[in-house]
């Protein structure tokens, strides 16, 4: 494989959403999280813990950075946007919260690094990770510039789950053991459940039907979910979902790496958009009275 | 046996519908469901053929018991397993919601330290014993017991296991239930009542234009942290509503302020009167309904007097009053911080008056009316009970003692006693999930049923407007056979006292069932029995109405201590936290490794300290310091922010737990309610929590390390948290959801 060849497919692979060729995509999930309305309460955190079989890993092996908090919520002093925080004797305007899980970036980083493609894009748009096939090189999670990856440094099942803890167990989805990457899955196992009740009544999905753990739980709301491709729905008549709703009204595009806003103060951005990962996920901004 | 011997209004009392009076006309006794019905329904839910079906999921609704506020849940039953919990979306106080607390409850249900048979004491340890042991032994003990020898000490209560209790302690002549809660709103709800006449008023924060809270956390553990936090989306949409929070350190709410202001713990009155005062002396409103004495009160607290009373600038006073008068209507709320001191309730009153000369009486704080069923009425909890309770044990009161849904040894001030009074109590029985600091000292432990595997019926103490009673039912099969529910308990303990009117119901299940046979008609909206009770069970919930109330505004005339806010000490700030709440959630893993909201801390406890104490002190993160007051001394770790009081060294609440009560909480921490002074607040009782004075020094550091979640304080110049100013919001996406 000449370079000139990986520098072409990875272009090709790159603009896949947008150019076409490599995806045919059924769904396209995404999320927008308003940091106007979340409140760093952690809620969102826990009930991932709850709803995906996420390992405790204790004091010690926390220090050391093995935590598995596919969601995790970041707490910032600083404002860089409203500048005088550092100077004042005070934390005044509180502090700046952010729940960051797996953007499911469409042009992902860790994907083509894989030597094994134990991680890829699937048709539903989602940056999948195949537990059988990782082989635990790590390349991935050193290829996340959100560092959203989290490996499984050791065997946690007997020491997580002491019996009877282990009853609580989703059996959806496994339990992973040592050697394997694992991350956020935008709560596959649930668009799964979704889809396949759908097929069997012979219908399509429905916007809001498939709810993540986090955004379900979420007591004020801040987390709306949904398919990117908007969802035509026969009784209104509409093919926008809230998500596309909300993406559109803040003029954040997919497959942007600089989005040209009408209204550049609408408040929509994703983290780390320059880098050219194109997450699924989008931010609003949060809001302070200055 | 046959209701027929049994009264009418007595039985509607026994089933817990008394209280009405007249309006009960047109009730049935049960027709539909006899007692023996009742006993064949005792099955367990999860028939198979009906109810299991492999590899589905089934949703069943029940009731949160992970803090007071009884939040409606769902729960995912699979193959006879709970798995999953989620907000019961039908639900007035959660509507779907749910906080981390809840979300863990299942680790709590799941615990592999739960106590699983019960205990009786032989000599110095508790041995495992039969039920038929237990409650041979409490028959003995009560069987003679005048009444005021026998206590009761429960946290917070409602519905029908209320209705039991009430029983129970009337079959023996007592009338001692002590209620306690640490985390609470008792001081609020006293001036609630003098100055409103409605100790537990609706407060619209999706009205609200502003709010000034002193130390209130609605987001995570003043009221109901969950409606709050349903609210407060409301309140943050377009007009956006402005927060400010005042307080010694910041809590949940306090890190969502536009303006966080820091107070020294006991300046919260006096700040408020400042407020007061400007408001009446420069925009141009009118204190005219409020008694002489507190005008003139206000009057006294001028620009100046205020900033040497509270220490904050005068442009911030004046600020802070014009925008509540600018983004009217407003709303002021008052919290722990708050309310702990020795004038704890003058504070509030002060916040008080802040409502009533903004007008925010009957705008944006409401008559939130009465549940009509007073026996299953919500009864809360406060610290009073605790201190009084102690001196009680203290003097040798009482013979007999059950205590259920509390950990007073672990609440409780060392400098109150109660470890060491609780020996003057012959017997005590401890109705438990866990081998916390209260039960070790039992002289009889019932272990009870986890939440997702017991009956019960609740009443959240704060509902908006309904009067909603949420039902709680079993979600899977128990994990051990040799647990009870409580209901069940206490039912057994009325029946062994030969309580003629119980006798008849095979279990609670079959008295709930009844119960709901004998709801007034008015209630059942012509359903049948049985689809009546198929229906609450499924939605989770029934809608009761409220009796209608009104608030009145009262004078009533407070004074301020002038000489507080001045003085030097350190003060020690125990803050409370949607998380461990007052300690009871310690030994659930996935809350002990969820990062504090604020410090980020995992697996521990820390003191807070502003860096310029911290600098004072000679101390950096992680660094070990010994805060020592008159009661006692901690050791712990520090972490340094600027969302603290300089004067203030703040601990929160949860860890520091004796050996028993869990792997996970064991060795790890310090209780900081432990060394707290026992002063109270002289007007309710209420633990003064905010007014230990303490020395803070550096202390010998440990291998122990201060573990954090995160690498960095700040963004580094990256954009990751992006801020707009509120009027750019406003101008961008206001208009869209004005109500
Ligand atoms: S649950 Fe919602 S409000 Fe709480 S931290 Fe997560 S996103 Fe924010
Ligand atoms: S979408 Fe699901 S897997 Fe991803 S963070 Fe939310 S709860 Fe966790
Ligand atoms: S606020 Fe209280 S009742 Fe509601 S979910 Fe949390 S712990 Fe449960």
């Amino acid at each position: 494989m000449s370079l000139s060849n990986l520098i072409d497919d990875w272009s090709r692979y790159r603009k896949g959403r947008e150019e076409g060729g490599f995806h045919d995509y059924e769904h396209m999930w995404g999320m927008s999280i308003d940091l106007n309305k979340c409140i760093g309460c952690n809620a969102c955190s826990v009930a991932c813990y709850a709803e995906n079989n996420l390992a405790v890993v204790g004091k010690e092996k926390f220090e050391k950075g093995q935590g598995m908090h596919w969601l995790r919520v970041e707490r910032y002093w600083d404002e860089p946007d409203l500048g005088e925080e550092r100077t004042s004797e005070f934390q005044q305007h509180g502090a700046s919260f952010l729940p960051m899980m797996c953007q499911q970036c469409n042009a992902a980083t860790c994907e083509p690094v894989c030597p094994v493609a134990a991680t890829y894009h699937t048709p539903d748009g989602l940056n999948a990770q195949v537990y059988n096939r990782c082989i635990g090189s790590r390349y991935c999670s050193n290829n996340c510039p959100f560092r959203l990856r989290y490996f499984n440094f050791w065997s946690y099942y007997e020491d997580s789950w002491p019996a009877p803890l282990q009853m609580q167990l989703n059996p959806d989805i496994s339990v992973r053991d040592m050697g394997v990457m694992e991350k956020c899955t935008f709560c596959v196992q649930r668009i799964r459940t979704v889809k396949d009740t759908a097929r069997m009544e012979d219908r399509k999905v429905r916007d809001g039907e498939v709810q993540t753990a986090c955004s379900q739980t979420c007591p004020t709301g801040a987390i709306e979910f949904g398919d990117m491709l908007g969802m035509y729905d026969p009784e209104t008549g509409v093919a926008e979902t809230r998500v596309t709703k909300m993406w559109r009204k803040h003029q954040v595009e997919l497959g942007k790496t600089k989005q040209n806003k009408q209204t550049p103060e609408m408040r929509g951005y994703r983290v780390f958009e320059f880098l050219n990962t194109d997450p699924c996920v989008m931010y609003l901004d949060r809001v302070r009275e200055v | 046996m046959s209701f027929s011997k049994i009264k009418r209004r007595d039985f509607l009392k026994i089933m817990g519908w008394g209280g009405v009076g007249a309006t009960l006309v047109g009730c049935d006794l049960p027709t539909t469901v006899t007692l023996e019905e009742g006993k064949e329904k005792v099955v367990s839910y999860l028939m198979p053929e009906e109810y299991v079906i492999p590899g589905v999921g089934v949703w069943y609704a029940s009731t949160c018991q992970q803090c007071p506020s009884g939040c409606g849940i769902h729960g995912r039953v699979r193959e006879g397993r709970v798995l999953k919990l989620e907000g019961n979306p039908a639900s007035s106080v959660n509507k779907g919601r749910l906080c981390q607390m809840g979300q863990a409850s299942l680790q709590a249900h799941y615990n592999p330290d739960r106590i699983a048979k019960p205990k009786i004491r032989r000599g110095s340890s508790l041995v495992d014993a039969t039920w038929e042991e237990a409650y041979g032994l409490i028959a003995e003990k009560t069987a003679n017991i005048s009444g005021s020898k026998f206590a009761w000490m429960t946290g917070s209560v409602s519905g029908h296991q209320s209705v039991l209790l009430q029983a129970y302690l009337e079959s023996i002549g007592s009338g001692n239930h002590f209620v306690h809660e640490t985390i609470n709103n008792a001081v609020w709800a006293k001036v609630c009542q003098d100055m409103l006449g409605d100790s537990n008023p609706r407060i619209r924060l999706d009205k609200a234009q502003s709010m000034l809270s002193f130390g209130a956390d609605f987001l995570g553990t003043w009221g109901s942290p969950l409606h709050f936090s349903t609210e407060y989306a409301k309140f943050r949409t377009s007009p956006r509503g402005t927060l400010i929070q005042v307080e010694p350190n910041m809590t949940l709410t306090g890190a969502n302020a536009d303006l966080w202001v820091a107070s020294r713990p006991g300046s919260e009155g006096a700040l408020a009167l400042g407020i007061a005062n400007q408001l009446v002396s420069k925009q141009g409103l009118s204190m005219s309904g409020l008694p002489n004495s507190v005008q003139s009160l206000i009057r006294s607290y001028t620009l100046d007097e205020t900033v040497t009373a509270t220490g904050v600038d005068a442009d911030r006073i004046a600020d802070i009053a014009a925008t509540l008068k600018r983004r009217s209507p407003s709303v002021v709320l008052a919290g722990a911080s708050a309310q702990g001191h020795e004038h704890g309730y003058q504070c509030v009153a002060a916040a008080m008056v802040l409502n009533v000369i903004l007008g925010n009486i009957g705008k944006t704080i409401e008559s939130n009316g009465e549940f009509a069923y007073a026996s299953m009425a919500p009864v809360s909890g406060n610290t009073h009970s605790l201190v009084s309770f102690s001196q009680a044990a203290a003097d040798k009161r009482f013979d007999v003692v059950f205590f259920s849904g509390v950990n007073p040894v672990y609440t409780a001030p060392k400098s109150l006693g109660l470890k060491e009074s609780l020996a003057n109590i012959p017997f005590k029985v401890v109705f438990s999930h866990f081998n916390d600091e209260t039960t070790a000292m039992a002289d009889v432990v019932l272990p009870l049923a986890s939440t997702e595997e017991d009956w019960g019926t609740h009443v959240a103490p704060y509902q908006a407007g309904v009067g909603e009673i949420s039902i709680q039912q079993p979600l899977m099969e128990p994990l051990s056979t040799e647990t009870r529910g409580f209901g069940d308990i206490v039912l057994t303990l009325l029946k062994k006292r030969k309580e003629t009117a119980y006798e008849g119901f095979a279990d609670y299940y079959a008295y709930l069932r009844n119960a709901f046979s004998t709801i007034p008609a008015e209630h059942k909206n012509g359903a049948s029995d049985e689809q009546f009770w198929t229906d609450v069970l499924a939605a989770g919930l029934i809608d009761v109405g409220v009796k209608k109330t009104s608030l009145k505004v009262k004078g009533v005339e407070f004074d301020m201590p002038k000489e507080m806010g001045n003085s030097s000490a350190m003060i020690l700030a125990p803050s409370a936290r949607l998380g461990f709440w007052d300690g009871r959630h310690a030994n659930l893993p996935w809350l002990q490794e969820a990062p504090d909201q604020i410090s980020k801390v995992v697996w521990d406890s820390w003191a807070e300290l502003h860096p310029s104490t911290a600098k004072k002190i000679g101390v950096k993160e992680g660094d070990m310091v010994k805060i020592a007051s008159a009661s006692g001394e901690i050791n712990v770790k520090v972490y340094i922010y600027k969302g603290v009081h300089p004067d203030v060294i703040a601990v929160p609440l949860g860890q520091g737990h004796d050996a028993g009560f869990s792997r996970y909480a064991k060795d790890r921490g310090v209780n900081s309610l432990s060394i707290l002074d026992p002063k109270v607040d002289k007007m309710t009782g209420e633990l003064a929590l905010y007014s230990t004075n303490v020395k803070v020094t550096k202390a010998a550091k440990t291998d122990d390390v201060l573990v954090r979640f995160g690498g960095s304080e700040t963004q580094v110049g990256r954009k990751l948290v992006s801020t707009i100013p509120a009027d750019v919001y406003e101008r961008t996406e206001g208009g869209d959801h004005v109500a």
